[in-house]
């Protein structure tokens, strides 16, 4: 998926709904004109036809011009007023151009079959027709503005869903990262061995692999943690990897008070530490130093994991960066970003996204 | 007396299988590698008749390893795992075993009652074919280099000449002794080499041209320039697999 395709756009479309609703709307206007005046022998069937018709070409116009330029003002749907207003201050203008055109058309019909369009005083009529246009307009704008709003309020429902789905999948992938089968069970093995030799070292292991499953349980239904608790998970990761690798690889962290108290989305981080030590620790027999910055930049909160490892791509360890950065597109849009490149002294995955304080 | 070769990039892993083998007197602990280079460099050097062999290692899988290995020659092999059962599964009756990490003594002791029922046994060749069989080794080839084993790009070697039990490899860059056959070379390199005689094989891609000479043999000239001979024998073989 695309990041932001789901994220509510302006774009809303017409519904289907609002043009069978106006078709309606004007064939009962016109069936209602021309019997109204059927029994009238000074009016001509035609002449209530011509009347609404003329009234609806224009009319229809409007509504497609409407739903075009009205576009631009989707973003206040939820400032009712303020679109109304927006619509409404159109008002004069269109009563203007709606009353020449109409009676121009009615004119020049009446005046093809040779008989002359009889109407009360110009004035009288521009008062007339300003009234019923408000009413109409008034009427029109409301359906319009359900609809939208109804649409609108859809698609926030199936971003909703999509954002809750994506979270249940990436805890559930992560918790699964986490017990990661390999990880799990070479951490046991490694107790096993340790336990013959090293008993105190075996305990503390023990004892770190206990506090990791309990803390990646405890995270259970959360969306959103403090940076601090997000790193304390990635260091019982760490000491575990540590003791499995002794002396082999060193984990610093480089974090202001203020970036520690900042909220992030929970687990996002996880996947970046597990590539830092898949291609950096895993994969090279070298001595690896891992490194997190974390700090506030104006309204961004920036956090690089910095490692001294070698580059290497791998098959499918992208599976843990395209998690992150759906789920950092999916909660923050554009204003988030996520990026590993390779820098002077090993790799960086650099993540930005707007700086809030967490609240528990 | 089995010579074993214990291959774990985690110290404690090596510890606890050394430890207990240690209790064994017709186990002799040969060597310890931590990398599957490291592997390769002291299979070659140590000749152990028996290799426990880590499959999650850096550098060079345990499986790679084994692909790298001359088939005719290799050691028996157990793969030790934490969670590869799948990959392990396939070596279900040409391996002589495979351990899942955690395991205890008396796992450790069926298995080293198996390798005594093999030993003498044919080498584990066919082992080393299904982990070729598994892993992408038809596309890299391991190759000494000074005291170090290097991977190289099979698609970077120009042609093999067989030379005794070795094998030239040549690129463009430069020439590797390989101590292995030519046969079993061009069973885990594949399709991309093609026999031109009894002692050479060409990659086919670097095939410039072919010119009749007397008899039914032809010379090859390759890109690079150098020119080889195909003999009658591989003919067909050869004429069947240029493109027209």
């Amino acid at each position: 998926m695309p990041p932001n395709s789901s994220y509510p756009d302006s774009s809303l479309g017409t519904p289907r709904a609002l043009y069978a609703l106006w078709a309606l709307f004007w064939l009962l206007m016109i069936a209602v004109a021309v019997q109204d005046n059927i029994s009238d022998a000074h009016i001509k069937w035609w002449e209530p036809f011509l009347w609404e018709c003329s009234s609806c070409l224009i009319a229809t116009l409007w509504l497609v011009l409407q739903q075009r330029a009205g576009r631009r003002w989707n973003q206040y749907l939820s400032q009712p007023l303020k679109w109304f207003g927006l619509h409404l201050a159109w008002l004069p203008v269109l009563s203007l151009s709606f009353v020449i055109t109409v009676y121009a058309i009615r004119h020049g019909v009446y005046a093809l079959t040779g008989e002359t369009y009889e109407h009360p005083s110009w004035s009288f009529v521009f008062l007339y027709e300003t009234v019923k246009l408000t009413l109409f307009m008034g009427l029109w704008l409301a359906i319009i503005f359900g609809l939208k709003s109804f649409s609108l309020w859809k698609q926030e429902r199936e971003h909703l869903l999509q954002m809750q789905k994506l979270l249940a999948e990436s805890q559930l992938s992560q918790l699964k990262a986490q017990l990661q089968p390999h990880f799990l069970f070479n951490a046991l093995n490694t107790i096993s061995a340790l336990m013959q030799s090293d008993v105190e070292r075996a305990d503390r292991l023990l004892a770190r692999l206990a506090d990791l499953l309990r803390a990646s349980l405890a995270v259970g239904a959360r969306q959103a943690t403090s940076l601090r608790e997000e790193l304390n998970l990635l260091e019982l990761y760490a000491a575990i990897m540590q003791e499995r690798f002794a002396g082999h690889v060193t984990l610093t962290r480089n974090t202001t008070d203020e970036a520690l108290d900042a909220s992030i989305p929970v687990m996002l981080l996880q996947p970046l530490l597990e590539n830092a030590y898949k291609h950096g620790v895993e994969r090279s027999s070298q001595p690896v130093s891992i490194r997190i910055d974390a700090h506030r930049e104006g309204q961004l909160l920036r956090i690089v994991i910095h490692n001294s490892g070698t580059w290497q791509s791998t098959p499918g360890s992208g599976i843990g960066l395209r998690n992150c950065r759906e789920r950092l597109a999916l909660v923050f849009g554009e204003r988030a970003n996520l990026s590993v490149a390779p820098v002077a002294d090993g790799v960086a995955a650099s993540v930005t996204l707007p700086f809030e304080p967490f609240r528990a | 007396m089995m010579r074993v070769l214990i291959v774990d990039d985690e110290a404690p892993a090596r510890d606890k299988l050394r430890r207990w083998l240690s209790n064994h007197g017709d186990f002799e602990i040969a060597g310890e590698a931590a990398d599957g280079l490291a592997a390769a460099a002291t299979i070659e050097t140590l000749k152990p008749d028996v290799v426990f062999l880590d499959i999650q290692m850096p550098g060079l899988s345990g499986l790679e390893v084994a692909a790298q290995l001359e088939s005719g020659t290799a050691p028996l092999l157990i793969f030790v795992t934490a969670f590869d059962e799948h990959a392990v599964r396939a070596f279900d009756l040409n391996a002589v075993d495979y351990l899942l990490k955690p395991y205890d003594r008396d796992r450790l002791e069926k298995s080293l009652h198996r390798l005594r029922e093999r030993s003498g046994d044919t080498p584990a060749r066919s082992a080393v074919r299904t982990a070729r069989a598994q892993t992408r080794s038809s596309e890299r080839l391991l190759v000494p280099r000074g005291e170090q084993l290097e991977l190289i790009e099979a698609s970077a070697i120009h042609w093999l000449e067989a030379d005794d039990n070795y094998v030239h490899v040549h690129t463009a860059a430069a020439s590797y002794l390989v101590r292995r056959t030519l046969g079993d070379l061009l069973d885990q390199l594949g399709e991309r080499f093609v026999r031109i005689h009894k002692s050479t094989a060409v990659n086919l891609a670097e095939v410039a041209s072919l010119s009749p000479l007397f008899k039914g043999d032809h010379e090859v000239r390759l890109r690079s320039g150098a020119t080889l001979r195909l003999s009658r024998r591989f003919k067909d073989a050869l004429f069947g697999r240029m493109p027209r």
